[in-house]
């Protein structure tokens, strides 16, 4: 009997221990989507107090806006771009670190500095740079540049290129954290067998690496198809339509153009297209790796 | 074997300066007047000249702009940190179905993007009265901050012992007697992960402040900087001198906690 009293006090404990975290999450998280779900079919302008629902045809519409599709066509060029790049630029800068090599800790110091910066500080850098930096830097050897952030058609490179510079850093320190568990009799062993220091990568560290790799594409796609400050601070979607991306397409509908029953619809696609990314990129990926 | 290691440190010297060029260019603005810009570019200044800093200090508001930074930062990390601790440790110790359940729905919320919440999450704030002060920031930090909190702190209290807690136990100490003497020191390490994960993300976060702090009293150091570039795009000088000053203290942080930031993204790794 003294037994159950205890058990049940100690529930009660764990119960009341569990509750702030689950009402502060309730309060952020879930009941900002749920009313999310709710506003995404009422025809809601974002601010007057007047909503009725209309069913699916915000949804209906969101299929047939053609904005809509470009905008997800620039996303997913930024992202699976910016991805490959990433994840190729911090496994290299991983491998070289790896090695033994003087001032190892200051170079990693030095890749993972512009990731601590604020998009907003890092935007507003590059954006200066491209227009006067670079240009006048390349001018002394002759060659004529403009910003690329001006030109529809290098726009979205150019904001590819700030994201690689601020986003190799966390990658980056995985693929070493990685590296370092792969044991080092199995290179080793490779190397004696005549394998040259690419056959090496390719069919042993590659294969080992696999876990890192798989969280590093999921960390870097699923965080690049978010993309909202670059865009936001940098270009704001310009010029045009260039680098319109899905994030500050749905910010644009909901708070300036009095669409947010259409923002919102928007939204819950956006979700569902991140939900089934992210669901066939870890199975892809967890089908190839490999056990140590 | 000596000129490979000659040749990796030749390529990944150049990597570095090309990744430091950009902060290069921006400290050489900040340091320069707009004349010694035009005439020559890329120069170091002839005499160190601090005038920039001192005419950002004074039109930029930005000690308010610091505060309100290390406010929001300083009680959203508290809060994640307090809340995360006790829901993992609940999670980890409790044995029936209901926790399970809790700790799925906390995973599953990180599936949600932010832009699905932002319109709902400025309605709420507009009808709680959470815009334009602290508190309401904070805690929409901690709902977002304790999603991944309870799961470093979950995975951290199940790798520990129940031996010395059941001793306790059976001493007669109580559930919360056994939280704050046995498992909360024992919490180090993994709070450290959580601190630095979510104080980076919050210091620089832009998007939450740009809806929730507008107002010029509680604006933090980003978007701040958001307003004062396109205040004085004229005149770079300055405005480079107040980007410096922004990334002054996050590089500070960066440079005295890069151990733990380290360890904190490869312990985040496994766990994800």
């Amino acid at each position: 009997m003294k037994n159950l009293g205890r058990t049940i006090r100690r529930e009660t404990w764990y119960i009341l221990f569990l509750v702030p975290g689950v009402l502060l999450f309730a309060f952020a998280v879930i009941a900002p989507f749920v009313a999310g779900v709710r506003y995404s079919f009422t025809n809601w302008d974002g601010v007057s107090r007047k909503l009725s629902y209309i069913g699916l045809d915000n949804y209906v519409n969101a299929f047939q806006d053609a904005d809509l599709w470009t905008v997800l066509g620039n996303t997913f060029k930024y992202a699976i771009i910016l991805t490959i790049l990433v994840n190729v630029v911090a496994i290299l800068l991983a491998l070289l670190l790896d090695s033994y090599l003087p001032m190892r800790n200051l170079f990693r110091t030095v890749f993972f500095l512009p990731g601590v910066i604020s998009v907003v500080l890092a935007g507003f850098i590059w954006s200066y740079n491209y227009s006067q930096g670079f240009p006048k830097l390349l001018s002394s050897f002759g060659l004529d540049v403009t910003s690329p952030l001006g030109n529809p058609d290098q726009a979205l490179i150019g904001l590819i290129i700030i994201a690689v510079w601020q986003g190799v850093g966390t990658p980056m320190i995985i693929y070493i954290a990685g590296l370092q568990n792969i044991p080092v009799e199995l290179t080793e062993s490779a190397r004696i067998d005549g394998a040259g220091p690419f056959r090496v990568f390719r069919s042993v560290t590659l294969p080992l690496l696999g876990p890192s790799v798989t969280i590093n594409m999921l960390l870097v796609l699923t965080g690049s198809l978010k993309v909202f400050d670059l865009v936001y601070v940098t270009t704001n979607g310009g010029p045009g339509f260039a680098t319109e991306v899905i994030s500050t397409f749905i910010y644009k509908n909901a708070f300036s153009s009095f669409k947010a029953g259409y923002g919102m619809a928007l939204s819950m696609i956006f979700f569902v297209i991140l939900v089934v990314v992210t669901v066939v990129q870890v199975s892809i990926f967890r089908k190839r790796e490999v056990e140590v | 074997m000596k000129i490979t290691r000659a040749l990796v440190l030749a390529v990944i010297s150049v990597a570095a300066v090309v990744f430091l060029f950009p902060l290069y260019v921006a400290l050489l603005m900040a340091l320069k007047t707009a004349k010694q810009t035009f005439d020559s570019f890329y120069a170091l200044p002839p005499s160190l000249n601090l005038s920039n800093f001192s005419h950002a200090w004074e039109t930029s508001d930005y000690p308010t702009a610091f505060l309100n930074s290390l406010i929001v930062t300083g009680l959203s990390v508290v809060l994640i940190l307090v809340v995360s601790a006790l829901s993992g440790y609940a999670i980890a110790r409790g044995n029936k179905p209901i926790y399970t359940f809790f700790f799925m729905l906390f995973l599953s919320g990180m599936m949600v993007p932010f832009q699905v919440t932002m319109l709902p999450l400025y309605q709420l704030g507009k009808t709680f009265d959470l815009l334009n002060n602290y508190w309401g920031i904070v805690v929409i930090y901690g709902g977002f901050g304790v999603q991944s909190g309870v799961l470093f702190f979950t995975g951290f209290v199940r790798g520990v012992s129940r031996e010395i807690e059941e001793a306790a136990r059976i001493d007669g100490c109580s559930t919360p007697g056994i939280f704050i003497r046995i498992i909360m020191p024992l919490l180090k390490p993994v709070t450290a992960t959580v601190l630095v994960l979510n104080a980076l993300y919050i210091w620089n976060d832009f998007l939450l402040p740009l809806l929730y702090l507008q107002e010029k009293a509680y604006r933090t150091i980003p978007l701040q900087q958001y307003f004062f570039f396109g205040q004085y795009s004229s005149d770079l000088n300055l405005a480079f001198a107040y980007a410096v000053m922004g990334l002054i203290p996050i590089i500070v942080f960066f440079l005295f906690m890069q151990r733990f930031i380290v360890k904190g993204i490869a312990a985040g790794a496994v766990k994800g």
